[in-house]
């Protein structure tokens, strides 16, 4: 019943001035135990409202962030599963999932969380999981038009995850459901 | 299993005259709770079947609320995912659910793992915690109105334990009578010698060979040899046997049950089985249906109101210092003790705490001082916290600030010696059930006063009292006095004679009087206050007016014995006693010195007068209104007193001598201890005349016997408070004027009123004192007058 945030690519003040107020008020600390941010937060304020969500965060180093000191790469472990984490702009093409997957493969995880895109995607591939949780404010995006807030939440249990996406379509909070079984040995697909 | 076995047994069991199942803790709880059927002829298989209903309610419960969100929901194809995520704000969510079930259960481990750590070794095992947990997020979640509060854990955990031990013990005696509680039933096939049935290996049963069968065989084993057995084992078999009625599911100790046994042992000890005293309430904050306050405080004040009926100097002591009685009673009553004492003792108080039956004794339309005391459970537990008390009363009479008398209520000492605290607790049950009942006698008194209930219940409106034949012996008894008392003085000299016949009228009069209070309206604030100071600064002077009384009294009557016994009696006290005797004697010595020795019970001191009024209004008015046949001297004091103002002031207004009198009184004695009755002596005074002021007398004068009773030993203090009813039946005779005395004390005598009662009372001690003996002969006069009539 582990619950894991995805979110990034807020690009706060640049790009937008704030949370969308329909995710502000869905996320409240203590329901999440562990935060994946992929990046351009961008700024400090970003990163204490995260940390206040959750004492366990964990960000990796977008292009626009103004703090220096996150890393490019993250992998950690949460219950039965690896997860990995990673801003996606050093992956070129951006977006592209065969060069993502061969980064899942380079960091040995099993769920794989990047941005940049600023597009929601989640792909079952080669026996993991690929997410991207798009922008979380709907920044503006010169690869993406029209991009909707939206970000990803998982449940993690045993080997077991339910990947929830939220997305603001039309000013109204749309939730989506995958569900991803890791099987125990094997690397097949789906 | 065949019937008759169950049936010999059963009755066996209950024709036994101590309890049933007595060594089997669990099963006896569980009856005394409710769980399981009481009634006598109640027979095991009856026991099981009730067992394994609960057993399956508690299944179904569990399967409905501990719900598992990921399992696919009958018949719900695609949850609304926009409610059903788990970031919903909505409550109707699973997940919501989830949420608020982690948050109980956080709040729930966090008391469990505090729990018992010196018994850590069964109740931190894994098993039992989840156990626990279980059962109080089960309980919690089927009722939210209440929550969990901390607390909780430690009312369910000896219950947990009682079960845990039971079966422990079954599995002793199993142990020990093999033959008897195995399955085997092909054991007869086996040679004596054979290597396997040696070693008691279990057998599948062979289902084939037909039930009837192994039946057979299994009573043919116990038959034979079930009169070998003595009665507990014999029950024990049935208990656990599993080819009984309800099979499994009945077996009464059950491991696999255990949590279903607990949850409803739990739940039934939680709402009092529909009874007076549910636990739950106590821990709710919300307002009772009979008063304004929570249950709790309730229950608390009905302590101090009890603990004021017993041994009122321990209480105005406690009110002095301002120790609410909630800052100890909350803890001592919201986990039953549990926290005082250990969990040995604890289960032996539980013992006799659940056997106090918990349903409503009072018909629906008696009045009532406390909700709590309507059942013998209740009024259990006001008189095991009020024996309690009386454990240390020394320790606490001893502080001085209420953080040290805090202190020591919330350190009880360890080991206590539980014998003589239940024995009092259990005498103290039946006064608090008495007390409980509101007097309807002081019904037309309240007509005319406006008290109001500290309390904030309706003055009692119900039907008058049995004890009205007794009010209309008073008012003429009364009447009589009256005339007599003012013919002429040379009668004391004759009251020699006849004092000692009065302590067979008091006798008499007791047993006349046992009947339950006759006034109980509670005081108002103001008047109760004074009464209490007044009385404690009696009580502490007590010693040095008994001196003078004395002196007066020897100087004046040379050659009479019997109230120089009295006297000296009184002058005894002080010696002998503690505070209660000394202020007994000292209210006597002031009703033998003159009438408006008001503050009879309560020597006090007339500057403390004004301070304390509102502690001690309540108490004074559970004191005067608490009259109990055998209850309460201080009321009786008081009326006495009242009678005594009476007396004086026989013309328009009697308060004002009284007061007078009383302030004098006061003026020379230092601390007081008891309640308030000086209070109410005005008001009584001022109430009309048809009131019971022989009944009150009577009780009062039983009050000063039993004052002292929680200090001294029974036969002195029955022999001392045979003298001093014996005195104030005298004084309040001499009075005449008894009826405002009346028990109906509606006092509502201001703090002025008091001041001047308790200056009256000085006065009226000091100028009357030679009055007493004319009283004292008066009052035999009556009595013997009364005994004849």
């Amino acid at each position: 019943m582990v619950l894991v945030l995805a979110i990034g690519d807020l690009h706060i003040p640049h790009r937008a001035p704030d949370l969308p107020a329909k995710f502000k008020s869905m996320l409240v600390p203590g329901k999440i135990q562990h935060i994946l941010c992929t990046g351009n937060l961008c700024i400090k304020e970003v990163h204490d409202y995260l940390k206040s969500l959750s004492p366990d965060l964990h960000i990796t180093r977008g292009e626009y962030d103004e703090d220096v000191r996150y890393p490019e790469n993250k992998t950690l472990s949460i219950g039965q599963f690896k997860l990995g984490l990673c801003h996606g702009h050093q992956i070129v093409p951006w977006g592209d999932l065969d060069s993502l997957a061969m980064l899942q493969r380079q960091l040995d995880i099993d769920i794989l969380v990047t941005g940049h895109t600023h597009q929601f995607k989640a792909y079952k591939h080669e026996g993991g999981v690929i997410i991207n949780p798009g922008s979380a404010t709907g920044a503006y995006s010169s690869i993406t038009y029209d991009a909707n807030p939206s970000f990803v939440l998982m449940d993690i249990d045993g080997l077991r995850v339910v990947v929830y996406v939220y997305e603001l379509i039309d000013g109204e909070v749309k939730v989506d459901k995958i569900d991803f079984k890791k099987t125990a040995t094997t690397q097949s697909a789906h | 299993m065949n019937s008759s076995p169950v049936d010999a047994s059963a009755s066996d069991a209950s024709s036994m005259p101590q309890k049933r199942f007595s060594n089997l803790r669990s099963v006896r709880w569980r009856i005394d709770l409710g769980v399981l059927p009481s009634s006598p002829p109640a027979s095991i298989d009856d026991i099981r079947r009730v067992t394994a209903d609960t057993r399956r309610r508690y299944a179904n419960l569990r399967r409905r609320l501990l719900i598992d969100h990921h399992s696919p929901k009958y018949g719900k194809a695609s949850p609304d995912l926009t409610v059903d995520n788990p970031l919903s704000q909505n409550p109707d969510s699973t997940w919501g659910r989830f949420f608020s079930y982690a948050e109980l259960g956080k709040m729930i481990d966090q008391d469990l793992s505090r729990l018992y750590p010196e018994h850590s070794g069964y109740f931190h095992t894994p098993i039992c915690q989840a156990l626990l947990r279980r059962i109080l997020l089960l309980w919690c979640l089927q009722h939210p109105e209440y929550g969990y509060r901390q607390g909780m854990h430690e009312l369910l955990a000896p219950l947990v334990y009682v079960l845990h031990f039971d079966l422990d013990h079954l599995t002793q005696v199993q142990k020990l009578y093999e033959d008897f509680f195995s399955d085997e039933f092909d054991k007869i096939s086996f040679p004596e010698g054979d290597f396997l049935s040696s070693h008691r290996i279990r057998r599948v049963k062979n289902w084939e060979s037909g039930i009837e069968i192994e039946n057979n065989l299994h009573k043919i084993t116990n038959d034979h040899s079930r009169d070998e057995l003595d009665p507990d084992t014999r029950e024990m078999l049935l208990l656990s046997d599993s080819y009984g009625a309800e099979g499994e599911l009945g077996v009464i100790l059950s491991e696999r049950f255990m949590e279903h046994d607990a949850y409803f042992m739990f739940e039934n000890l939680m709402f009092g089985d529909q009874g007076v005293v549910s636990m739950a309430s106590f821990f709710s904050p919300v307002a009772g249906s009979n008063s304004n306050l929570p249950p709790v405080i309730e229950a608390s004040s009905a302590l101090y109101y009890l603990l004021s009926i017993v041994d009122s100097s321990l209480h105005s002591h406690l009110v002095e210092l301002e120790v609410e009685p909630q800052y100890f009673a909350l803890r001592w009553l919201r986990v039953l003790f549990g926290r005082e004492f250990c969990l040995d003792d604890l289960l032996v108080i539980w013992d006799e705490l659940f056997y106090s039956s918990n349903s409503r004794y009072l018909d629906n339309d008696v009045e009532f001082n406390f909700e709590v005391l309507c059942s013998p459970r209740g009024a259990f537990i006001a008189a095991l916290a009020v024996s309690m008390l009386l454990y240390v009363r020394s320790l606490l009479l001893a502080t001085e600030t209420a953080t040290t008398c805090l202190q020591r209520l919330l350190s009880f000492p360890q080991n206590p010696d539980m014998k003589k605290l239940i024995e009092q607790a259990k005498s103290l049950q039946v006064l608090a059930l008495e007390s409980n009942i509101l007097s309807s006698s002081c019904q037309t008194y309240s007509n005319k006063n406006q008290l109001t209930i500290c309390r904030g219940y309706s003055l009692p409106s119900a039907s008058a009292l049995p004890k009205t034949s007794l009010n209309v012996i008073a008012d003429r008894y009364w009447e009589e006095q009256w005339r007599v008392l003012h013919k002429d003085e040379e009668l004391r000299k004759q009251s020699n004679g006849h004092l000692s016949s009065s302590g067979i009228m008091k006798k008499i009069l007791t047993k006349r009087l046992s009947f339950s209070r006759t006034n109980s309206e509670p005081f108002e604030g103001n008047n109760a206050h004074a009464l209490s100071s007044v009385r404690r600064r009696l009580f502490d002077d007590s010693s040095e007016v008994i001196e003078a009384a004395k002196d007066h009294v020897k100087s004046e009557c040379n050659e009479s014995p019997v109230i120089s016994n009295n006297l000296n009696v009184g002058k005894g006290f002080p010696e002998e006693l503690a505070d209660q005797r000394t202020s007994n004697c000292m209210v006597e010595e002031t009703f033998l010195s003159g009438h408006n020795a008001l503050v009879v019970s309560t020597p006090t001191s007339p500057h403390d007068i004004g301070n304390d009024h509102e502690n001690e209004s309540e108490k004074s008015s559970i004191t005067s209104n608490s009259f109990l046949g055998d209850n309460d001297e201080e009321t009786i004091s008081m009326e006495e007193s009242c009678s005594q103002n009476k007396q004086d002031e026989e013309s328009t207004n009697m308060e004002e001598p009284c007061c007078q009198n009383l302030d004098k009184q006061l003026a020379q004695d230092a601390e007081a201890t008891s309640s308030g009755d000086v209070d109410s002596i005005p008001e009584q005074i001022a109430a009309p005349k048809d009131q019971k002021p022989f009944a009150g007398k009577f009780q009062w004068l039983w009050r000063f016997g039993r004052g002292s009773k929680e200090e001294n030993q029974e036969s002195k203090r029955s022999q001392n408070a045979g003298h001093i009813q014996k005195d104030g039946f005298d004084i309040s005779q001499c009075d005449g004027t008894y009826a405002s005395c009346g028990i109906n004390k509606r006092i509502e005598v201001g703090d002025k009123k008091v001041m001047d009662t308790i200056r009256n009372l000085g006065q009226s001690m000091l100028e009357h004192i030679q009055v007493r003996y004319s009283y004292l002969s008066l009052v035999s006069i009556c009595l013997s007058f009364h005994l004849i009539s």
